[in-house]
């Protein structure tokens, strides 16, 4: 009778029981001591550090948002962690990945080599290596038409971005850009692109690929972000250590936060702020974007790739 | 302490580069080796604090027990030389712009075989899990492939042109660790390139045990009466070990000791020498003099050169 009482009562006990909360997590790559930091968002706290192999640089979720892809380009492989949990599920073994990203419908992932002059596409589903393209000098980051059918990739060392068929897996054509280009994205039509050797980002027409116009930021201009509710740019500068927030519309800059460090790559976080990478300063800063102010968060050496997971209440 | 000597390194390095070494390369045009030239900032500063703990670790224990006086500091001299250019990364620079776009070719090639060079943590996957264990693993292989260099080194007549520069110091101190050749220099990365194709390059984050093996590799230069005793002798190379290798009748293929780190090499592949008594005189009696009193450019030269005559067929000297 007790027993029965009992069983009766748990789903009572289990609605009275308070929501467990997952907080938002920050993961950090640090590319200088091959490992990655997972840093509570909340308490500011490193939770854990997850051992790479040798030089972890980029991540992506994907695209069921199952999977964070953690490319160690110095160890050959690809690891695959629960974003959640920072649980790894699984290690896939590929030629030197260093920036990487699916194609739109998620049917491909396209893998950047800097070191070997590659550009891999690979078949998302099962990580079958499609096609291989020897390109001329360092290529660095990439980024998608949005109908998936060409990547573009900048090339650091030839100077040129560089755009490539998803279609016939080749070559389309090259054109300079600036000296040593880093970020790419995609922006309504227009690539724009980090011209890393100089003061500027450069807005390349995809179809005539001339250079329409230049977005003055600072001095080592490097990445570049939509924020995710396409309300804003931000783009870094590493020489002279800028973050700045460009105007989707006008692409004017409407203001710039110094920041020492060498800020890197961005995430954007639920509540608004903005997470960027301090690559020479071994630090991580959370900026507030409405006030402009930032705090910074000592990680492992060089920390380069930043993802940010939401937190989530479980009932 | 290790992790305070660490931050304060890196911060030492962020500050050099983003204030005065980035910049520069801005202006130069070279910020494609940005990321690059942070390596070698780190690489300099720890050469730095290298060579100081080796000085203060080995010179008490030269002028404590010396095996022989000092009777030729401008030897010496040539020795802190080479070993500035070493450790300050000078030399280790100037073969990375000479071997980077062979590397870059090499790997693509490898990489268009299709063969994905593995590590020892993907032969061995429990040592993802023991990173100092994993690196621990790479210093034992890497030490046995440095003993066949090693005997190679002596074995065949145009490879022991370039290396007869290390043996031929007569005023051997723990400043002659790095008393070598460039070539030989380069030699040697491409070798442990090829090594590491097989098993990967180790894990980069121990500074801690890359600074022993330094101090390890320094101390058996050392001008000092030291043997580590019946047991310690067969574990790690003591000056006594090392001395009879760099001994005036152990020259070229007359070697005995060519281990580096670990004497297990030796005793396994008989060729040890493990008299604890023996002290020798060190030198090469039938190289030529500008390889032991010559200046560094002197030596480099000579060492070229009898490298080009003993691969001509030539007489070495």
């Amino acid at each position: 009778m007790r027993r029965r009482a009992l069983l009766l009562g748990s789903p009572l006990l289990l609605l009275a029981r308070p929501a467990a909360a997952a907080n938002e997590l920050v993961y950090v790559l640090n590319s200088g001591d091959s490992s990655i930091s997972v840093i509570d968002a909340d308490s500011r706290q490193e939770m854990r550090r997850i051992p790479a192999l040798r030089e972890v640089h980029h991540l992506v979720l994907s695209p069921d948002g199952r999977d964070l892809l953690i490319a160690d380009s110095g160890g050959n492989e690809i690891f695959f962690v629960d974003p959640a949990t920072g649980d790894v599920r699984r290690r896939e073994r590929i030629s030197n990945p260093y920036h990487l990203d699916f194609t739109p419908d998620g049917r491909h992932l396209v893998i950047c080599s800097l070191r070997r002059n590659q550009v891999d596409i690979y078949q998302a589903s099962d990580l079958t290596l499609l096609a291989r393209l020897r390109m001329p000098d360092k290529p660095s980051h990439m980024a998608f038409r949005p109908d998936g059918k060409v990547v573009y990739v900048t090339l650091q060392g030839s100077g040129t971005v560089a755009a490539v068929s998803l279609e016939t897996r080749t070559p389309m054509w090259e054109a300079p850009v600036g000296r040593e280009p880093a970020g790419i994205v995609w922006h309504r039509g227009k690539l724009i692109v980090g011209v890393m050797g100089a003061d500027h980002f450069a807005v390349m027409n995809p179809e005539t690929r001339e250079i329409e116009r230049q977005i003055q930021i600072g001095r080592g201009a490097h990445t570049i972000f939509i924020q995710p509710d396409g309300k804003a740019l931000w783009a870094t500068s590493r020489v002279q250590s800028r973050l700045a927030e460009i105007d989707p519309s006008t692409l004017d800059v409407r203001r710039v936060i110094e920041l020492p460090g060498g800020p890197d790559c961005i995430a954007f976080a639920p509540d608004g702020a903005i997470w960027t990478t301090l690559r020479w300063a071994g630090r991580i800063a959370r900026v507030d974007p409405r006030t402009g102010e930032y705090e910074t968060i000592r990680v492992g050496r060089s920390p380069h790739g930043i993802f940010v997971q939401p937190g989530r209440v479980e009932s | 302490m290790t992790e305070s000597i660490t931050h304060t390194l890196d911060d030492i390095t962020a500050w050099l580069f983003e204030h005065i070494v980035q910049p520069a390369m801005y202006q130069l045009g070279l910020m494609d080796w940005a990321e690059d030239a942070v390596d070698w900032i780190e690489f300099g500063l720890f050469g730095i604090f290298s060579i100081i703990v080796v000085y203060v670790v080995c010179r008490p224990l030269e002028a404590w027990w010396p095996v022989e006086p000092v009777t030729d500091r401008r030897a010496i001299r040539t020795d802190i030389l080479y070993t500035l250019l070493t450790r300050l990364g000078l030399l280790p620079l100037i073969a990375f712009v000479l071997l980077n776009s062979l590397s870059a070719w090499w790997e693509g090639t490898v990489a268009d075989s299709g063969f994905v060079p593995p590590t020892l943590e993907n032969l061995i996957p429990g040592l993802r899990e023991m990173p100092v264990l994993a690196f621990a693993l790479y210093v034992v292989i890497l030490d046995f492939g440095e003993y066949w260099r090693h005997r190679f080194q002596h074995s065949f007549r145009w490879w022991w042109a370039l290396h007869s520069i290390h043996h031929a110091q007569r005023q051997m101190t723990f400043w002659t660790d790095d008393r070598n050749h460039i070539l030989d220099e380069i030699i040697g990365a491409l070798w442990f390139g090829a090594i590491a194709l097989l098993i990967g390059v180790p894990p980069g984050q121990f500074p801690l045990l890359v600074l022993i093996s330094r101090l390890a590799e320094s101390l058996s230069h050392a001008n000092v009466k030291l043997s580590f005793g019946r047991v310690g002798e067969r574990l790690i190379v003591s000056p006594r070990f090392h001395r009879a290798h760099h001994g005036v009748l152990s020259a070229a293929e007359h070697g005995k000791n060519y281990a580096v780190l670990f004497p297990v090499w030796d005793w396994i592949f008989g060729t040890a020498d493990f008299r604890r008594d023996v002290f020798p005189r060190t030198g090469d009696p039938e190289g030529p003099e500008a390889l032991a009193t010559g200046g560094w450019v002197r030596q480099q030269f000579v060492g070229l050169k009898r490298m080009a005559g003993a691969i001509a067929g030539r007489s070495g000297n």
